[in-house]
């Protein structure tokens, strides 16, 4: 594993058991996140980019499962750690942002306590006056007043809150930091706002972060480099730029199109055809098939591999590779 | 790096709601500003915690408000709320010197005093065994005193009076009612004590007497005791088993919590009180075991509740952000699930006591449970309800006693839950 990948996850697939039979929320992917890099993950309501973010993390409890593949994080595979080992890597290692700010801190425990007993977990040894000294200085750093660390959390704004919850991923300085929507409660001030204060903390911490959104302009802005997710599968990634500039997969291609620019004209927005499959039962082939405008026979029959179509960015299509000469017969 | 400065944001005092208000002030205030928020009152709390803090207070220390020992036999049966009993007692001129019985005494050899009794009522008697009891104590004294009283008998009160008017005798014994009825007549005398000493107006009961002579009041003061305890001890152990399974069956799940639910619910299918009988019954009589049976009664209604708040609180988002932290399970349990649910347990225990009050009393009317030696609410219904006809107070009491107590602790548990969750009441 080169030494500028933090995390490498290999072939990972997340199972839910429902009763209609096995779901697989996450089928076989593979993602490689760099040292210091903002990682945006995009794609639609549903297409298993927040159950990917908590199998990384190793979250899933109930029906959920991390069923196979691979978590190579910082040379050590996650994935063969015992549950009882995990929660030393939780919050130490990899940071967790959720959702909803307003729901995500203990209604019952202050501010001040949820930073002390993150560092008490991990460092049980440190004095109470010591976790104290440095939850202050960690809280002023993200535009906090230290003496508002005594307050419960619902005496706090929303964007005060998320800036909690990245204050505990960051309290033991955490290598990862998974943001999963984290600004789709807030309005777009104080979102701007946050997404500034993302970026500033991975310049000054040097923080790697993993920006779990449906909002394609939010990525834009922040990301270093992007992973377009689509029905459990990862369809396409690569720098921002690239992506941006020159979009490989049909799915892609079609999601920026969606997007409403004001530098164009005011022509109508371009609309995808379809809906997301049901991944109780994923077509044949590949996914996007039924939606592509591009679809080609072998798309029905087989699935693409994953691979690079330019230096630095990959997608699962067949318009850039060639299809195997077997599948050519049968198509024949 | 910039940091962003917050500025706390102004927000002036009639837009402030209530809500944000009450969330930053303690309990005491809460109360007393719940009835400006939400109508909630205050007295209703005050008034109920009052009376649990007193009736507390009684069964701590009933010796300091209870006239007599519960069991002790101190007056005559069935003697009705403040009525006296009926005594016999002395009645001299107003100038004599005599007040009691012992004042009759006189040296060996002087003549004996004579004392006027009336025929067929038991005062003479009960003059004889007095006099020879207070002559075994004056004979062995310095000074040699006797009281061996001369016992005149006449036909009637009036002739008894009449006796010592004509000077035939120096005092005279009668009934205290029958003096009552005919003391107008006869002016120039006057009421002594009585044979035994104090005066006829003494030995009345507030709450008069039951079948065998003891006061209602003292028993009911100490059968707080038992009602109390009973009421505490049993919510307590159905407390501490009921949360504790609750938690961990709603945090673990599974296999564990089918079968606990499986059993929790069975016992909260069978009519309460049914169950209570039983349990008793195969136990034997003791508190102990009463408490047992009750205690078991009320733990599926602890283990309902925290289950069910456990399997919600459980999918906050902040049980997932403690584990994204690298909380532990028992932690997450500790700190995240245990605070959040126990405020319901706390409205329940207020009620849960009132109810096991009502079943400890309802088992021992039933003449299950305790021992019928022990002052108890329940053993005295169950006593007075044979008398019901002719002595009303023996069930009245009790009964009202039972009242009481339930309706304080219902309605501090009610006025509680008001306090803490005002929103309860706007649906």
């Amino acid at each position: 594993m080169p030494d500028d990948i933090l995390y490498s996850i290999r072939n990972l697939t997340v199972e839910y058991q429902t009763r209609a039979g096995v779901v697989k929320a996450v089928d076989d992917i593979s993602l490689d996140i760099r040292r210091g890099e903002i990682l945006g993950l995009v794609g639609e309501s549903g297409c298993g980019k927040s159950t990917l973010g908590k199998a990384l993390m190793r979250l899933h409890t109930g029906p959920a499962r991390n069923s196979g593949g691979q978590l190579l994080f910082d040379g050590r595979d996650l994935m063969k750690l015992s549950e009882e080992e995990m929660p030393d890597i939780r919050g130490a290692e990899i940071g967790m942002v959720f959702q909803d700010p307003m729901t995500s801190l203990n209604p019952v425990q202050r501010i001040i306590d949820h930073l002390t007993e993150t560092i008490h977990t991990h460092e049980p040894g440190t004095s109470d006056a010591a976790a104290r000294t440095r939850a202050e200085e960690l809280v002023e750093k993200l535009g906090i007043r230290h003496e508002r660390l005594d307050e419960y959390p619902h005496q706090m704004s929303g964007g005060m809150r998320q800036r909690v919850m990245i204050s505990l991923a960051l309290a033991l300085r955490a290598k990862l930091v998974i943001a999963d929507e984290p600004t789709t409660s807030l309005d777009v001030i104080v979102e701007a706002k946050f997404l500034d204060l993302l970026k500033e903390l991975q310049k000054e911490f040097g923080l790697t972060i993993l920006l779990i959104t449906h909002n394609i302009g939010v990525v834009a802005e922040v990301a270093d480099r992007v992973a377009v997710m689509y029905a459990a599968k990862m369809v396409e990634v690569g720098d921002v730029r690239d992506v941006f500039a020159n979009p490989k997969h049909p799915y892609t291609q079609g999601l920026l199109k969606s997007v409403p620019n004001i530098q164009l004209d005011g022509s109508e927005l371009y609309k995808m055809e379809g809906a997301p499959p049901n991944l109780l039962h994923p077509p044949k082939g590949c996914r996007f098939n039924p939606r592509c405008p591009q679809v080609m026979d072998i798309c029905r029959i087989q699935e693409p591999a994953f691979e690079a179509v330019e230096r630095d960015q990959l997608a699962l299509c067949w318009l850039y590779q060639n299809a195997p000469a077997s599948a050519e017969v049968h198509n024949g | 790096m910039t940091a962003i400065q917050e500025q706390p944001p102004e927000i002036s005092a009639e837009a402030e709601s209530w809500e944000d208000e009450l969330q930053k002030v303690g309990l005491v205030r809460r109360i007393f500003q719940a009835r400006r928020w939400y109508g909630a009152d205050w007295w209703f709390v005050m008034i109920s915690t009052l009376m649990v803090v007193g009736f507390v207070v009684i069964a701590l220390f009933p010796n300091w408000f209870a006239p007599y020992a519960p069991d002790a036999l101190v007056g005559p049966r069935f003697l009705a709320p403040n009525e006296h009993p009926d005594l016999p007692i002395i009645i001299v001129p107003k100038d004599s010197p005599f007040n009691t019985l012992k004042d009759l005494a006189v040296p060996e050899g002087q003549p004996r005093p004579q004392v006027a009794v009336v025929q067929g009522v038991p005062t003479g008697s009960a003059l004889n065994e007095q006099a020879q009891v207070i002559d075994e104590q004056v004979k062995n004294e310095p000074g040699g005193l006797r009281l061996r009283p001369q016992i005149d008998r006449y036909a009637s009160d009036e002739e008894a009076l009449q006796a010592i008017l004509d000077g035939k005798d120096e005092a005279a014994v009668i009934q205290s009612t029958e003096w009552k009825t005919i003391s107008t007549h006869f002016p120039t005398l006057r009421e002594a004590q009585s044979i035994t000493g104090g005066t006829a107006n003494a030995g009345g009961f507030i709450l008069g007497t039951n079948d065998i002579g003891q006061d209602v009041l003292s028993r009911l003061l100490w059968g707080t005791r038992i009602a109390i305890l009973i009421g505490f001890s049993s919510s307590i152990v159905a407390l501490l088993l009921g949360v504790p399974l609750g938690l961990f069956a709603g945090f673990v799940g599974g296999a564990f919590d089918r079968l606990v639910s499986l059993v929790m619910d069975s016992l909260y299918a069978f009519p309460g009180l049914i169950l209570a009988i039983a349990i008793t019954a195969v136990l034997g009589p003791s508190i102990f075991n009463v408490i047992v049976a009750i205690a078991v009664l009320y733990i599926p209604t602890y283990y309902r509740i925290v289950r069910g708040q456990t399997l919600s609180v459980k999918e906050e988002v902040y049980v997932e952000a403690a584990r994204s932290i690298g909380a532990r399970r028992m932690e997450i349990l500790q700190k995240y699930i245990f605070p959040n649910v126990i405020p319901s347990v706390a409205i329940i225990f207020s009620v849960n006591i009132a109810d096991a009050i009502l079943t400890g009393a309802g088992l021992s009317f039933l003449g299950l449970g305790l021992p019928p030696t022990i002052a108890d609410w329940g053993i005295d219904l169950a006593r007075g309800q044979r008398f019901i006809q002719t002595a009303w107070w023996m069930i009245t009491f009790p009964g009202l006693a039972i009242l009481l107590v339930v309706l304080a602790f219902s309605m501090m548990g009610e006025g509680l839950t008001e306090i803490f969750n005002p929103k309860l009441r706007e649906r």
